[in-house]
């Protein structure tokens, strides 16, 4: 009700009957954006693109299937953005998670935006709101404690998890200096913990003994899903070009994190680290390639003042009621009281 | 009689279950709902919350995590289970003993009476710790096992009040009944379960530290595990002495600018004891260390849960627009690297970075000499050919290091003295003369030839090294 009120205040940024296009509505933050939009009364239409249709999909969303690794994704989505007047474009086609699939995540996350970028130019659409994620700042040895927007992104691109990612910003920040008429928003989310969602960083934690680097114990954060999904419908409601750092209040070492999801840390020493990760990762036995190790030594933390100042962002969840409520979630799942469906 | 069966196998299942996994059954209901978080309004809702304001606690906090709540529900239970067990001997020897149905039925009544409180936790968890709380009291529980139990008994039998006076007496003495013994087969089994240790793992896990830290890393409640040792090292080992302490401000931002010694870099602690020690306020000092100290196994990682921050303009910065008390080492590895022949000689001071820091915050400097770190293991040499590989600066070589092995690391007992010097006050310039190079190294300038003075008169007034 709030918010409502708010929005009709700020004239001029409530369009009755927006039209909103989700890509990548199957995925976590998709399908519960979809669910949130159909709610939402000022949304007219929901336009989900995907490869499945979104499980919150209802009378407003038209489903169009679109596989963005295919070449004729790029011709299929303007077309799409045209007839449908597509207004606001949320891009969330991302893994989630590292992918043993090189080709396919690049082709998906990298190509995959370049053809969404190029419709969206085409179909002039007026607001691109794209996910992206704080670790791409990398885990460096010489990260400040808190890492700004403006921070480079520095992850290391061998790895071809980062790389995508990497190459789908540089792709978005074209696309806002050839268009800059368009709003772009880019929401650079903490690893995303909560009862529901699953990726590598709940993989990780639900392990029965957690690989830790010994004698570190970095500071983490992370943001709660509601949290995270809250963001992006913010940034869908009102217009806020720029780029943000969604993340939970509060920081937790790495080792409290662990004993708060009630697991059993191994040490393992850094040196013998790479390679042991590197055969688990070969074998399929772990959650995420060697590289993602930096984060268990050094810090990636980012500042998420500005979204709190400019966007209004006020994350409910501190890092570690983040941490508390994925781990109530887990300790249903470990004794198999918990049944989901997959997201 | 079906009824009785029935109690009775809850009554045996009971104890199991108060033994188990910590209550697991979280918000099953909201985690199963399929589309999960519906919380935008929360999320989004304008009203300001101030970052420094107390967070009203999350509802959907873990029982497991509030280690002190659940062994206190646990013992509540545990002291209940024996109430109910002397209840039942009492009624027992009380009773006719030819009433056999009402003696079996006497403590599976009781034993009903706290399950409302287990199945809290399997239904709703959402007010599961406030739920709980109200039972810190011994007060309550046994209010309610008796008002319960008057429940159970009119139910069944209305027509045998006379006979229960007898039952509340007991528990009236609650809170001095001893313990009822326990059979040795009821330990034994307890503790061959592997619930007993994970109970125990989890009620461990989250001893000797906070469950938030601030955010730079800082954790009151490992320091306070630490402090006894670090009391120690101030008062008896190094036998500080700390003049000056006054010229540090009680509130309000400020820069502690010391000169930085010792191998095993203790200054920056010592500092931080002294200030919360013996200033009047008794103010947190927090203090920059190098990346070498901050990624340092294990070293690094326990700095900074002592308030350690790595060395770094954005840090200090933050840590300065926050009102803290900041110790800066300008010397940096060379100070801590310097070789005992240079000891007490401060070395250049990096490039005024934290003068430029203070100028464009306007915060005062005051700088500080510590005396006695540098002899608390002389470096001697320093090779540096490996270090790149063991990824330190380089490995000292004192008179006992690699001669005794890591233990040769210990510092020596010097005796130490800390002196605090007359503030800086740089409010007369403006945030511009920053990018004054000239004025910013005679600033630097300034500090380095105070604190070098203060050493230089500490040094030669001092007879030993060990005894001042």
């Amino acid at each position: 009700m709030v918010l409502l009120k708010r929005n009709s205040s700020a004239a001029g940024l409530v369009r009755p009957g927006r039209i909103v296009t989700v890509t990548g509505a199957a995925s976590f933050l998709g399908t519960n954006l979809v669910g949130l939009l159909e709610e939402d009364e000022r949304v007219a239409r929901i336009v989900a693109i995907d490869i499945k249709p979104p499980q919150t999909a209802q009378r407003k969303t038209r489903f169009y299937e679109v596989d963005f690794t295919q070449p004729t994704a790029e011709a299929r989505l303007s077309e799409i953005f045209a007839t449908e007047r597509t207004d606001t474009l949320v891009h969330l086609a991302f893994l989630a998670s590292p992918s043993h699939g090189i080709a396919v995540a690049h082709e998906l996350e990298s190509v995959g935006t370049r053809h969404v970028l190029v419709a969206a130019r085409h179909a002039a659409v007026r607001k691109v709101v794209m996910w992206s994620q704080t670790v791409l700042y990398g885990a460096n040895a010489s990260n400040p404690n808190f890492l700004t927007e403006k921070h480079p992104l520095a992850a290391p691109t061998s790895e071809p998890f980062y790389a995508d990612k990497l190459e789908a910003e540089a792709e978005l920040a074209r696309f806002a200096q050839k268009e800059p008429g368009a709003i772009v928003t880019v929401l650079r989310t903490a690893p995303i913990l909560g009862p529901t969602i699953h990726n590598y960083v709940t993989r990780y934690l639900s392990r029965t003994v957690v690989p830790t680097m010994m004698g570190f114990d970095p500071l983490v954060q992370f943001v709660h899903e509601i949290d995270a999904i809250a963001a992006f419908t913010l940034a869908v409601d009102r217009d806020f070009p720029g780029i943000y750092n969604i993340v939970a209040d509060g920081v937790l070492p790495l080792s409290t994190v662990i004993k708060l999801a009630g697991r059993l840390a191994v040490p393992i020493p850094h040196p013998l680290a790479h390679a042991a990760g590197a055969a688990l990762w070969l074998a399929h036995m772990s959650e995420a390639p060697p590289s993602f190790m930096h984060h268990l030594r050094f810090l990636c933390v980012a500042d998420g003042a500005k979204a709190k100042d400019k966007m209004g962002f006020r994350p409910a969840y501190t890092t570690r009621e983040a941490v508390l409520d994925f781990t109530s979630a887990q300790r249903l799942r470990d004794v198999k009281l918990l049944q989901e469906t997959p997201a | 009689m079906t009824r009785p069966k029935k109690t009775t196998a809850r009554a045996a299942s009971k104890p199991k279950r108060a033994g188990g996994p910590r209550p697991a059954p979280k918000k099953k209901a909201a985690a199963a709902a399929p589309p999960p978080p519906r919380k935008p309004e929360r999320a989004a809702a304008p009203p300001k919350r101030p970052a420094s304001q107390p967070r009203t606690p999350a509802p959907r906090e873990s029982l497991a995590a509030e280690p002190s709540v659940v062994a206190q529900i646990r013992e509540l239970e545990a002291q209940l289970d024996r109430l109910i067990d002397q209840a039942s001997r009492h009624e027992l020897s009380g009773l006719a003993p030819d009433d056999e149905d009402e003696v079996e039925e006497a403590p599976a009544a009781v034993v009903a009476a706290p399950l409302p409180l287990d199945d809290d936790d399997g239904d709703d968890d959402d007010d599961d710790d406030h739920g709980h709380e109200p039972f810190a009291g011994t007060a309550r529980p046994a209010e309610i096992s008796s008002t319960e139990i008057t429940a159970e008994y009119d139910v069944p039998d209305g027509g045998r009040e006379h006979s229960r006076p007898g039952v509340p007496e007991p528990r009236a003495s609650s809170a001095g009944i001893p313990p009822a013994p326990e059979s040795v087969f009821d330990t034994a089994r307890e503790l061959l379960s592997s619930d007993f240790y994970l109970r125990k793992w989890g009620r461990l896990a989250m001893r000797g530290r906070s469950e938030e830290v601030d955010d730079f890393g800082y954790d009151p409640i490992y320091e306070a595990k630490l402090k006894p040792l670090l009391d120690f090292l101030y008062t008896t080992y190094f036998r500080v002495e700390t003049t000056g302490v006054e010229h540090v401000p009680a509130q309000g931002r400020c820069v502690l600018v010391a000169n930085h010694s010792g191998t095993l870099p203790l200054d920056g602690v010592m500092i931080k004891i002294a200030v919360k020690r013996e200033h009047p306020a008794g103010r947190d000092v927090r203090w920059l260390t190098e990346d070498f100290i901050t990624h340092f196994p294990y070293l690094g990682s326990a700095m900074n849960r002592l308030g350690a921050v790595r060395a770094n303009q954005e840090n200090a910065e933050r840590l300065l627009d926050k009102d803290e008390l900041v110790t800066v080492f300008p010397e940096g590895v060379k100070g801590i690297g310097k070789l005992f022949k240079d000891r007490y000689r401060l070395q250049r001071f990096g490039r005024g970075g934290f003068i430029k820091l203070c100028l464009r915050t306007s915060t005062p400097i005051v700088p500080v000499a510590v005396m006695g770190a540098e002899e608390t293991s002389p470096l001697l040499f320093k090779i540096e050919h490996l270090s790149k590989a063991l990824g330190v600066p380089y490995i000292p070589v004192t008179p006992t290091f690699p001669l005794l092995g890591p233990l040769g690391l210990l510092p020596a007992p010097t005796k130490w003295r800390i002196q605090f010097g007359e503030p800086l006050d740089l409010s007369g310039h403006g945030p511009e003369a920053a990018d004054d190079e000239i004025l910013v190294g005679k600033l630097g300038e300034r500090v380095r030839a105070s604190i070098q003075g203060m050493l230089d008169r500490a040094v030669g007034a001092r007879k030993s090294v060990f005894f001042g």
